[in-house]
């Protein structure tokens, strides 16, 4: 078959060139997606996000962006009552910010990613984790009790994580958030994010005045005292079992599943702040171990709490913790502590020792 | 799991520590030889074998749901391996056959997520049946998730009859199966609405609580049917459960939000006395449900059903409704062994709600500390339970009182409407049987309901 170029008109030229760029895009589009196969491929199995933590952390992200946009959106209208109302619109109707936030990278930010990770598989663990029965029959789950207590502190508290923790569990059950329930700081960065992507929308409007006004409505009524995490650090301190009710609370709460209270007690057993016991208890292994036994727990309950993690997460071998758990038991607590004792300082102070030891 | 098994009883069985099956029950036996084994030789069911090793080197109670190859068939079993000093104690129960093959899926998030369909909020409940955790969601139909979790699930919701008299909940509730289409109303806004729920299990495989959903409804509260509605005292009672329903719905909703202070602080006995209007509330739409309910055994059409019952079993659940509240007051329910057995007949549901409001008196009346006793006994064609307490006893004089309208066992006592005992005698009476009373002061009371017996 022939062709006559001179048939051609310029509209067809200017098509034609669009399609050859489109070409070459796509064989360097078709590169790096090798690039990132290759890279999946051979990511060690350890580091590798399982797809039900890797389902919910996008669940998660989305659902919390999304709050914040709405958030914002409506904000900003509340301020431009009477305002252009095509701007009104634009506000209103603009295209969800999540792609522009992923694609431009934002979003691969450690702090931010680390607490979603970390908190995604928490709230996991929360259905993974096997129920245990009561140690006596008829008798309530611990929060339950708690929140009947006589003292109103303790009570208020019981009720205040029960509270939080059935917002958490509606994230899975609806994909929807009412806030994002992160710590201040990342909440902070997280809507100025998503307040600049909408601004980068419109374009340059009247409207970035309320824009900033919204996010710094947004901001003020972010709470982080409503989060899960803070309720439980409250509960752990209001209760301050005596070394020798810890085992006892602990088993409780790791047989209704309170992931965050098992862990809220431990860290103020040790005196380790939340995050970082959170991560010990996530990551399993010899951290763990020593936590358990800093924190004065017998052989028996160390093997309760170890066989229920086990249990919740596949990866984490039983066999391999049935044999070491000798050699845990005989770890003195004061041994134990003693090893623990570099976590016990300020999350920020590591952070900047890190860093420091990184330059060197 | 969508159901807990309640069919065949738990199987024991003895391994020692060098990992021979020393003693097994019938069915262990079975399916330890069909996979190669005898008693006295290596346990050969490999599944459990591994738990009665890792209990043995963990030293600790280890339970969990495994399923067993027995020939072409799957048996899933609930596995509780206990290490003790010369080997492992061993109980298996569950025992149900298996498709050899059922997909790789999350049962009970499969389970939770059929549920949520269609529903408006959700709720869950520890095995006492105490809320531990409320959707969020539920606060757009007027329920404060703060006000009710760590409640009695009785206290967020009063259940009603469907158009057949039927209350599914009721039935299960006792043997932790799962119930849908239940007829209720929310107690703190007059809100119709219609309960399902599942159950959930712990390692054990037994009852761990309920999670259920709440399905908001338009419907009227039961009508009376055309014939009925021609007697006055029953349009009557009908208007003044509508009438007085909701506003005291509304009235024990905002004081329970007052008293919580949702809306910020105020001063404490101000919170205090919105408790009490709470409380007062509550008690006045107890009074309704029993105005409710009197109308329908005052009717002389009313006829309750004939089954076959056993007062011993219904005892037994009975207390097992009312043990929380016991336990609040440290009041032990002596109930029925299982062994015991009392073969009756009149409507399993009617005999449940007289026992629960005689088990509830006698608790509500002991002394804190005390003891509830639950004995049945056969006589000459007729089937007994007797509910005896230590409370203060009633006079001679008043036991014929106490069983009239708005009569009180004990005035002075706060709470209950005065018509619990009228009903629960109409009701005896109704299905052919009685109810007394026998007691002195200082002697405590016993109650005692005959029905007729029904051989066995």
């Amino acid at each position: 078959m022939s062709i006559d170029q001179g048939d051609w008109d310029e509209g067809a030229r200017a098509s034609a060139s669009t399609l050859l760029a489109r070409a070459a895009a796509a064989v360097r589009l078709a590169d790096r997606r090798l690039a990132d196969a290759i890279d999946d491929f051979f990511l060690a199995d350890d580091s590798r996000l399982d797809d039900r933590t890797r389902a919910t952390l996008a669940t998660t992200l989305t659902a919390m962006i999304a709050v914040v946009e709405h958030d914002l959106r409506r904000r900003a209208i509340t301020h431009l009552v009477g305002g252009d109302p095509a701007l009104v619109q634009r506000i209103e109707r603009g295209a969800p910010v999540l792609d522009r936030l992923v694609a431009t990278g934002l979003l691969r930010d450690p702090d931010l990613m680390r607490e979603l990770i970390a908190r995604t598989r928490q709230d996991l663990l929360v259905d993974l984790l096997p129920a245990l029965p009561p140690d006596e029959i008829g008798s309530a789950s611990l929060l339950a009790r708690l929140a009947g207590s006589a003292d109103a502190w303790v009570a208020d508290a019981a009720l205040a994580l029960m509270a939080a923790e059935s917002r958490r569990r509606g994230l899975v059950d609806s994909n929807r958030l009412d806030q994002t329930e992160l710590p201040a700081e990342l909440h902070h960065r997280l809507v100025w994010w998503v307040a600049a992507a909408i601004r980068e929308q419109l374009g340059p409007t009247s409207a970035d005045r309320m824009i900033v006004e919204a996010a710094l409505r947004v901001l003020a009524d972010h709470d982080e005292g409503d989060r899960v995490e803070s309720a439980a650090v409250r509960l752990a301190a209001t209760i301050d079992p005596q070394p020798a009710e810890l085992a006892t609370v602990l088993t409780h709460a790791l047989g209704d599943r309170r992931v965050a209270l098992m862990i809220a007690l431990l860290g103020h057993a040790l005196g380790i702040d939340f995050a970082t016991m959170r991560q010990i208890v996530l990551e399993g292994g010899e951290q763990l171990w020593l936590a358990l036994r800093g924190a004065g727990l017998d052989r028996a309950t160390v093997a309760r709490i170890g066989l229920s993690l086990c249990e919740a997460d596949p990866r984490r071998d039983v066999e391999g913790f049935a044999d070491q758990l000798e050699a845990i038991a005989a770890i003195s607590p004061d041994e134990a502590r003693g090893a623990l004792a570099p976590l016990r300082l300020h999350p920020d102070f590591r952070a900047a020792m890190a860093d420091l030891e990184k330059r060197r | 799991m969508s159901a807990v098994d309640a069919g065949l009883p738990p199987v024991h069985g003895f391994v020692d520590r060098d990992g021979r099956l020393v003693d097994a029950g019938p069915r262990l036996d079975d399916i330890n030889t069909r996979a190669g084994g005898a008693i006295g030789e290596p346990f050969a069911v490999s599944q459990v074998a591994v738990l009665v090793r890792l209990a043995q080197r963990l030293g600790i109670t280890v339970a969990r749901h495994v399923l067993v190859a027995d020939g072409p068939d799957e048996v899933e079993l609930w596995v509780r391996a206990d290490p003790v000093e010369d080997g492992v104690r061993l109980a298996l129960s569950g025992w149900r056959l298996r498709a050899p093959w059922t997909p790789p899926v999350d049962l009970a998030r499969r389970d939770r997520d059929l549920l949520l369909q269609g529903a408006d909020w959700w709720w869950e409940t520890d095995a006492t049946l105490r809320m531990t955790a409320v959707d969020a969601g539920a606060a757009r139909f007027g329920v404060t998730p703060e006000n009710v979790l760590a409640k009695p699930l009785a206290s967020l919701f009063a259940l009603e009859m469907d158009a057949e008299g039927a209350m599914p909940m009721l039935g299960v509730l006792t043997v932790r199966q799962p119930f849908e289409g239940q007829a209720a109303t929310v107690r703190a806004t007059g809100q119709a609405v219609t309960l399902s729920a599942h159950p959930t299990l712990n390692a054990e495989g037994l009852f761990a609580g309920y999670i259920g959903t709440v399905r908001a409804e338009t419907r009227e509260l039961p009508q009376p049917t055309d014939d009925r509605a021609s007697d006055p005292l029953d349009a009557f009672s009908a208007r003044l459960d509508r009438a007085l329903r909701t506003p005291l719905g509304r009235i024990i909703a905002n004081a329970d939000s007052i008293h919580a202070q949702t809306e910020g602080p105020i001063r404490h006995d101000y919170a205090d006395y919105a408790s009490d209007i709470a409380s007062a509330g509550r008690h006045l739409l107890g009074l309704v449900d029993d105005l409710v309910d009197l109308q329908a055994v005052e009717r002389p059409d009313f006829v309750p059903a004939a089954e076959r019952i056993d007062l011993a079993d219904i005892g037994r659940r009975a207390s097992g409704l009312l043990s929380v509240r016991a336990g609040e007051r440290s009041v032990k329910i002596d109930a029925p062994q299982d062994i015991d057995s009392a073969p009756a007949t009149g409507e399993f549901k009617r005999v449940l709600q007289i026992l629960v409001n005689l088990i509830g008196n006698a608790v509500r009346y002991s002394p804190d500390g005390g003891m509830v006793w639950i004995r049945t006994h056969r006589d000459r064609g007729t089937a007994v339970i007797i509910v005896a307490d230590q409370g203060k006893g009633i006079a001679p004089e008043d036991q014929a009182r106490i069983f009239d309208k708005f009569e009180r066992v004990d005035p002075s006592e706060p709470g209950g409407s005065g018509l619990g005992l009228y009903i629960a005698r109409r009701l005896a009476r109704a299905m052919g049987g009685d109810l007394t009373v026998d007691s002195a002061p200082g002697q405590g009371a016993r109650f005692m309901l005959s029905l007729p017996g029904a051989g066995g």
